[in-house]
């Protein structure tokens, strides 16, 4: 099996490198050493992958490294949101102040997807701020996170001139709304399923906004 | 040019006061369909197997397909003059970017067939923009993907269709019937062909890019990682490689079959609680008892099935047995099963009746036989089967939380992150 494969190519690399501690996954040791090592970017790509399934806290420092890099960043992604550990988190949170472009965009989705909370500050200054380029993104990763403060950004862009902006935080907001849902938060998922309804033109996306509104009024009843 | 209300009126009157001349087939008469019960469709990604695909709808006297986004040049010609002789006029419009097809209020609906690794993005991107998506399968490349998927179906109110196409092919029907009526007795044991599982994450040596006019290599790439182009990849040999075929290859066969196991065992609406690989098979166990084994197809006579053919299912229950394949042929346990008359043979690659049923269910907003949720769960089994295999031991799998239970390895497989900026 593949996880036997793992098994047999990191004892091997880590009788090379000489390793006294035990290592707490063998694959992940392998795959820092490839990272640490001189290898070629499609060995390093594959142990960024690796480190996604069995990298634990000490992976963190050498994928956090990558998220600047102009290939390996997306796979350096792909371990972090896989490592359960919340210094992956701060490590993508920090990343935030240091990536732009493409890459800032991937860490904005990454800390949606792992619903950090402790980033919510940075996430709503970037939604409420176009000119760095990923305020939809940004938005979308409020709408996964979901909470009531999330939620309060979403509204102020809603509430906001940009046609465009609003359309984004509609589709994040409906995402809100259901995590709001189902935190039992119904309140305010109500609150916020309105603003989409005022906030957008007649259409497909306030249709979508105000179904959810009526099954969670007859939820509630 | 802005009109005012005046200009407006003004013009009406003259209209009124004409002879009005409209032509039968404007009015749906003559055997066509008026343009009002017309579902304009637009296509994403479309190669061999998509225009399979477009060929079933464009039989359908109430489908005008418009439009093809494909990322190779090639593809949008070879759809644009397949459409345009369909309808003996130059009107298929192409384009390289899929999001003019998303942002044409005229399209209703959508054919997705792009590679797998898109399925599921260019739903939900298509859901979002007021679509409704019949897609080519396997819809996902993970599990998280395929919560994603039905989640985004079902909050857009959109309908979907997996081209999971057995579902509406009549030997698999009827078998799955003669399982779920209980003329086999109590089901113990459903049977689902797969192709061998395999996984490589070797990356072809690069050549030059041809130019995004011709293939835009980025775009086709998409959520999937970057590595160099190759031809290999955009000619469909793309399948085999972990970032671009999910689940070990098993939901390539595994989106049908075991997907007609789920319907069988009346499980649609669950997943097995337990799987374990042994070699190239792998066995499930749902809550109830029931068993589910996935190995390998049939059709180089591996397996030892009766019916020969591609994506072979064999369903046991206490009193008969009953298997179906491609070939359109159906073996049963006992001939009394086939009372009342054996399904007609018909080839299980034909997706004619499930395009239709789609097609239906656009009108009627029902929900298609491979609905987002049915979809969700019979693509998690694959993936979770895959899952297992991949760890090499025992799984134990919750169908509530759709998650592994005390096994944090595998879960941590359940996802893969997107290249940026692409998010759902």
């Amino acid at each position: 099996m593949i996880a036997s494969r793992f098994l047999v190519s990191s004892l091997v690399v880590i009788a090379l490198a000489g390793c006294t501690t035990p290592p707490r996954n063998p694959v992940s040791t392998a795959a820092l050493a490839v990272l640490a090592s001189e290898a070629g970017l499609h060995e390093k790509a594959r142990a960024c992958q690796e480190l996604g399934v069995f990298g634990g806290p000490e992976s963190v420092a050498a994928l956090a490294k990558l998220l600047d890099h102009e290939v390996l960043a997306d796979y350096a992604r792909s371990g972090l949101e896989g490592i359960t550990d919340p210094s992956a988190g701060k490590a993508l949170r920090q990343a935030l102040g240091t990536v732009e472009g493409r890459n800032l965009a991937g860490v904005v989705n990454s800390l949606g997807v792992r619903r950090e909370r402790a980033a919510l500050p940075e996430l709503q200054a970037l939604a409420l701020d176009p000119k760095r380029g990923v305020s939809a993104e940004a938005m979308a990763s409020l709408g996964m996170i979901g909470s009531v403060e999330a939620m309060k950004t979403l509204q102020q862009i809603l509430k906001g001139d940009s046609a465009s902006q609003r359309v984004s935080a509609a589709h994040a907001a409906l995402v809100a709304a259901e995590r709001l849902a189902q935190s039992r938060n119904l309140a305010a998922a109500r609150d916020l399923l309105n603003e989409v309804i005022h906030a957008i033109p007649a259409g497909h996306l306030t249709a979508v906004a105000q179904r959810q509104l009526d099954s969670l009024k007859a939820g509630s009843k | 040019m802005k009109f005012t209300r005046r200009q407006f009126l003004k013009g009406t009157a003259v209209v009124l006061g004409m002879p009005t001349i409209i032509p039968a087939s404007a009015l749906g008469m003559n055997g066509t369909v008026a343009p009002s019960n017309r579902i304009v469709l637009g296509g994403i990604g479309i190669g061999p197997r998509g225009r399979e695909d477009l060929s079933a709808f464009l039989k359908q006297p109430d489908v005008q397909f418009v439009m093809i986004a494909d990322v190779q040049s090639v593809r949008q010609e070879v759809v644009r003059v397949m459409v345009n002789r369909r309808y003996n006029n130059q009107d298929c419009a192409k384009t390289r970017e899929m999001f003019d097809v998303l942002g044409r209020p005229d399209i209703d609906a959508v054919l997705i067939a792009t590679g797998d690794h898109w399925h599921a993005l260019a739903t939900i991107l298509s859901v979002k923009a007021g679509k409704d998506v019949y897609c080519e399968k396997p819809c996902s490349m993970t599990i998280r993907e395929s919560q994603e998927l039905a989640d985004a179906v079902n909050r857009y109110g959109r309908v979907f269709q997996a081209g999971t196409q057995r579902r509406n092919v009549d030997n698999f029907r009827f078998a799955a019937e003669l399982a779920r009526s209980g003329r086999l007795g109590k089901i113990h044991t459903v049977h689902a062909s797969i192709l061998p599982l395999e996984e490589s994450h070797e990356w072809l040596t690069g050549e030059p890019e041809p130019g995004v006019d011709k293939v835009d290599w980025d775009r086709w790439l998409g959520p999937s990682p970057w590595r160099p182009y190759h031809r290999d990849y955009v000619q469909g040999r793309w399948r085999g490689y972990y970032d671009f075929h999910g689940g070990a290859a098993l939901p390539e066969w595994g989106a049908h079959t075991v997907d007609l196991c789920q319907w069988a065992a009346s499980a649609d609406n669950t997943t097995p609680v337990e799987f374990e690989a042994e070699g190239q098979t792998i066995h499930a166990r749902y809550a109830n008892g029931v068993k589910l084994v996935m190995r390998l197809a049939g059709f180089k006579g591996e397996g030892n099935w009766v019916v020969p053919g591609t994506c072979p299912v064999r369903f046991e229950g206490d009193e008969g047995w009953v298997e179906a394949a491609d070939t359109g042929k159906i073996a049963v346990s006992s001939p009394r099963l086939l009372e009342g008359g054996a399904p007609k043979e018909s080839a299980g690659t034909d997706p004619t009746e499930h395009v239709r049923e789609f097609l239906d269910c656009v009108k009627s907003r029902a929900k298609p036989a491979a609905n987002a949720d049915v979809t969700r769960r019979g693509h998690i089994v694959s993936h979770a089967a895959s899952i297992g295999w991949r760890l090499g031991r025992k799984v134990q799998f919750d169908p509530v939380t759709e998650s592994f239970v005390n096994d944090a390895d595998a879960n941590r497989m359940c996802s893969r992150a997107r290249r940026a900026p692409w998010h759902v």
